[in-house]
C-alpha cells in the first residue's frame, strides 16, 4: 500500500496560525463559516469552549461567524450556559419536529445542518477540557488554503514519529486500534492512513455533509470516512494534528457499546458495496455481563444502527438552501 | 483629573462588554502550568499574546520577565508600573484545565495570580475600547519567581536593572475585591528543617523523633516574648514530616513567618528563633537548620498620601469598602524602592490556595475599573510630588 497520502494530506496545526491569512481566504472565496457542538450534559465544559472560540476567532479575527449548540436534552445547564455565552442554542428534537425523534451524537450532527448557515461546517465534542482555538483553525486551514480538499479530520499527540525516529505508537483509542483499524486494514487499507478515525472533531463542506447519510449514534465517524471515500475518494481528505486533546475518559462498557455500533455500520456498508454477504440476519441488541453479588448479570442494550438519509433528501433543507 | 477618572461608576459595564476576551485571557494563560522556577511557557505565552493584542513593545528582561510597554502621549513623564506574578504555587502534574460557568471561574493557580496575569493581558484592548492613551508609558509586567522560594526574585531583578525613574506601581493580586494595601510589614520567612541521621549505636526504638523535635521547638517558639510595639508576629504557616503512621519520624519541617512594623524587631526575633534552634539541635543531638525563604523589608506609604487617598476615591465611587492591611508581596520591593505603589484585590474568590480555587466573575469588572481608575490617578499627577514614608 502507498502512504503517499499520509505525506502529503498531513499537517499539523501550526502551519496554519497565521489566522489572518486564513480569514482572508474566507473572504476571497466568499465562504461563511459555522461551529457545531452537539451536547449532551456538558455544563463543565461549554463555556469555555463557546467563550475561547468566540473570543479569538469571532471578536479578534473574523474567521468564525456562528457557534451553534445542538443538544439532546441535557438535564444540567448546558443550554442556559450556551445561551449566557452567546452560542445559537437547540434542542435537537426542535428542529425538524415532524421527523421521528432519535438520541445521538450523530442526530445532532444531522440536524445541526439544517440550522447551521455555513458553507463549511466545523464539528467539536464538547467535553474537550483543554479548549484551544487550534481546534477549530487547524481543522480550517486545509480546506481553506487548499481548493482540493473538502473534509479535514482531527488527530493528537503528535504520534508520528519523532525526531530521532523512534517508533512511537499512532495514539488512537482501544476502539480505533483494536477494531477500526484491523477492519480498515482488511477491507480498506488506504483508510489505514487516518490515525485516528474516530476523533470527534472535523469540518467540512456543506456539499459533503448534506450528500451522506448519517447514523444517528457513535458510528457516525466512520461511516462519514467511509461514504466519503467511496464517492470522493481520498484525496479529498485531510487530517491536522492538534496536539494534545484532554476529555473525560469512557469506561470498558461504554467502549463496548460504542464499538457495537461502529461495526454495525460498518458491516451494513460493507454489505452495501458487496465486500461481504451475511447468510443470516445480525441482532441489534448488545450483551454485556456485570459481576451482582457473585453472579453474572446480563445487560442487554437495544442498539439498532438507524441512520438518517443524506439531508439533501430532506424536501424543507432543499427548499431552505437549494431552491429551486 | 482625566475623564476615565470622572466616568468611574459607568466604567463596569463598559469593562464587561469585553467579557469574553477578558475571560479568554485568564483560561488561556491558567491552562498552563506555571510552577515557580518553571514558568518559561507561561511566559512565552503571555509574550506572544502581549504581541498580538498589541502593545507598542514586547520585550523579555535580563532575568525573563516579559514585559509589554504602552507609550504615553508624554515624553518626559517616568513609566507607570501594573504587575502581576506569573508564577504559581502548582506543580505541573495538577489538573490546570479550567471550569467556567454562568458566575465563576474554577481551577488551580486561579486566585493567585493567574486571575490578575490574565487582566494585565487585557489592558491595552480595554485602554483601546475606552479610547484612553496615558500620558506615561504603561509598563506591563507578568514577573517571574515570586511566591514561596522565588522570593519575588523576578521582579527584584526588574527594579535593579530599571534604567529610567518610576512614577508610581499598581500590584495586582486575584482576590479581596476592596483590599488595600500601601504598606508591609518587615518579614522574614524560614524553614525549619530536622533531619535524624543514622546512627548505627542507637536502637530504632531510641532514636530521636523529628515530629517531636519539631513539637518542642514549636513549644520554645511559643515561650517567645512579642512586643505589641513595634506591633510583632510570628506565624506559624506550614508543618510536614514523616512517612509511616508506624514509623518514628526521620524527617519534618515546619515554615513560619516572623512579622514586625521594625526591620529591626525582624532581625532580633529572627536571631533568638537562630539560637533557640541551636540549644535544640544541640540538646537533642540532631540536625535542626534554620533556613531564610524570604526576606523583606517594612515600608509604606502614609495614610494621607495623595495615591492612598485617591485609591479610596476610586473605591468609594465604584461603592467598595477598603479594607486596609499589610501585604508582603510585590508591593513591598516598589515601597522599600522608594517608588509609591498600591496592591489591590481584582475580585472575589474562595479556596484561593487549593485546586479548586474558584472567582466571580461579574464583581471581577468593578476590580478592573477600580485599576483603571488609580492607574488615571497616578497618571494625572497624584505620586509626582510625595515619595514614600
Amino acid at each position: 500500500m502507498k502512504s503517499a497520502w499520509l505525506e502529503k494530506n498531513t499537517f499539523h496545526h501550526s502551519a496554519f496560525k497565521d489566522i489572518e491569512r486564513l480569514v482572508g481566504e474566507k473572504e476571497r472565496r466568499s465562504l461563511r463559516i459555522s461551529v457545531c457542538l452537539p451536547t449532551l450534559n456538558e455544563e463543565q465544559t461549554i463555556a469555555k469552549e463557546i467563550l475561547i472560540i468566540k473570543s479569538e476567532l469571532m471578536l479578534r479575527h473574523p474567521l468564525v461567524d456562528e457557534i451553534v449548540v445542538v443538544d439532546s436534552g441535557s438535564e444540567d445547564h448546558t443550554r442556559e450556559i450556551a445561551e449566557e455565552y452567546g452560542a445559537r442554542v437547540f434542542q435537537a428534537e426542535e428542529i425538524l419536529p415532524h421527523l421521528e425523534t432519535f438520541r445521538g451524537k450523530g442526530e445532532n450532527l444531522w440536524k445541526a445542518l439544517y440550522i447551521t448557515t455555513g458553507d463549511i461546517i466545523v464539528y467539536l465534542d464538547a467535553d474537550i477540557k483543554n479548549i484551544h482555538h487550534r481546534f477549530v483553525y487547524g481543522l480550517l486551514g486545509p480546506l481553506l488554503l487548499f481548493d482540493t480538499l473538502k473534509f479535514s479530520k482531527a488527530f493528537y499527540d503528535r504520534p508520528i514519529t519523532d525526531k530521532n525516529n523512534i517508533r512511537r505508537p499512532t495514539g488512537g483509542g482501544r476502539v480505533t486500534e483494536l477494531m477500526v483499524r484491523p477492519l480498515f486494514s482488511m477491507f480498506f487499507p488506504e483508510l489505514t492512513q487516518i490515525l485516528q478515525p474516530l476523533s470527534g472533531e472535523y469540518a467540512g463542506f456543506r456539499e459533503v455533509f448534506e450528500a451522506i447519510p448519517f447514523p444517528i449514534g457513535y458510528g457516525v465517524e466512520t461511516a462519514m470516512i467511509l461514504d466519503i471515500y467511496r464517492r470522493w475518494g481520498l484525496d479529498v481528505m485531510a487530517q491536522v494534528d492538534l496536539d494534545r486533546r484532554v476529555h473525560r475518559n469512557q469506561n470498558i462498557h461504554a467502549l463496548g457499546k460504542m464499538a457495537f455500533v461502529i461495526l454495525k455500520t460498518f458491516c451494513s456498508r460493507l454489505e452495501k458495496l458487496k465486500l461481504v454477504n451475511f447468510s443470516q440476519e445480525t441482532f441489534d441488541e448488545m450483551i454485556q455481563y456485570t459481576l451482582v453479588k457473585n453472579r453474572f448479570q446480563p445487560e442487554t442494550q437495544p442498539m439498532k444502527g438507524l441512520e438518517r438519509p443524506p439531508m439533501l433528501e430532506i424536501p424543507e433543507y432543499r427548499e431552505k438552501f437549494h431552491p429551486v | 483629573m482625566n475623564r476615565v477618572f470622572q466616568n468611574l461608576p459607568g466604567l463596569p459595564e463598559k469593562i464587561k462588554a469585553l467579557k469574553d476576551l477578558i475571560i479568554t485571557n485568564i483560561v488561556l494563560l491558567g491552562q498552563i502550568p506555571s510552577p515557580t522556577f518553571g514558568e518559561k511557557r507561561r511566559v512565552a505565552f503571555f509574550m506572544d499574546r502581549l504581541a498580538e493584542f498589541p502593545v507598542d513593545e514586547c520585550t523579555r528582561d535580563g532575568y525573563g520577565n516579559p514585559i509589554g510597554i504602552i507609550r504615553g502621549t508624554s515624553e518626559g513623564l517616568p513609566p507607570i508600573f501594573l504587575v502581576a506574578h506569573l508564577d504559581t504555587a502548582f506543580k505541573e502534574a495538577a489538573d490546570f484545565y479550567y471550569m467556567v460557568d454562568k458566575k465563576y471561574i474554577a481551577g488551580p493557580g486561579l486566585i493567585d495570580n493567574t486571575v490578575s496575569a490574565g487582566v494585565l493581558l487585557s489592558i491595552p484592548m480595554l485602554l483601546q475600547r475606552l479610547k484612553w492613551r496615558p500620558a506615561s508609558d504603561i509598563i506591563l509586567a507578568g514577573v517571574v519567581q515570586s511566591i514561596g522560594k522565588g522570593n519575588l526574585l523576578g521582579l527584584r531583578h526588574l527594579l535593579k536593572t530599571w534604567s529610567t525613574p518610576i512614577r508610581g506601581a499598581i500590584c495586582l493580586e486575584g482576590v479581596e475585591l476592596g483590599r488595600l494595601n500601601y504598606y508591609s510589614e518587615g518579614m522574614n520567612r524560614i524553614e525549619i528543617f530536622c533531619r535524624i541521621g543514622r546512627n548505627p549505636v542507637q536502637n530504632l526504638d531510641h532514636r530521636p523523633n523529628a515530629i517531636i523535635i519539631l513539637n518542642e521547638t514549636i513549644d520554645r517558639l511559643l515561650h517567645i516574648r512579642l512586643p505589641q510595639k513595634p506591633h510583632s508576629r510570628i506565624i506559624l504557616g506550614k508543618i510536614a514530616g514523616g512517612h509511616k503512621h508506624g514509623e518514628s519520624a526521620n524527617e519534618a519541617r515546619l515554615g513560619l513567618e516572623i512579622r514586625s512594623d521594625s526591620d529591626e524587631m525582624v532581625r532580633e526575633l529572627r536571631s533568638e528563633v537562630r539560637a533557640l534552634v541551636a540549644d535544640i539541635a544541640q540538646r537533642y543531638k540532631v540536625d535542626l537548620k534554620v533556613k531564610t525563604i524570604s526576606d523583606i523589608h517594612g515600608a509604606g506609604l502614609a495614610y494621607n498620601h495623595p495615591l492612598v487617598k485617591s485609591t479610596v476615591e476610586v473605591m468609594k465611587q465604584l461603592n467598595l469598602k477598603p479594607i486596609r492591611e499589610p501585604s508582603e508581596s510585590e508591593l513591598s520591593l516598589f515601597l522599600s524602592n522608594n517608588i509609591p505603589a498600591v496592591t489591590l484585590g481584582l475580585t472575589r474568590g474562595e479556596n484561593p490556595h487549593m485546586e479548586n480555587a474558584r472567582i466571580e466573575i461579574e464583581p471581577l469588572f468593578t476590580g478592573i475599573a477600580q485599576v483603571l481608575g488609580v492607574l488615571a490617578a497616578i497618571d494625572s499627577g497624584v505620586c509626582d510630588e510625595k515619595r514614600v514614608a
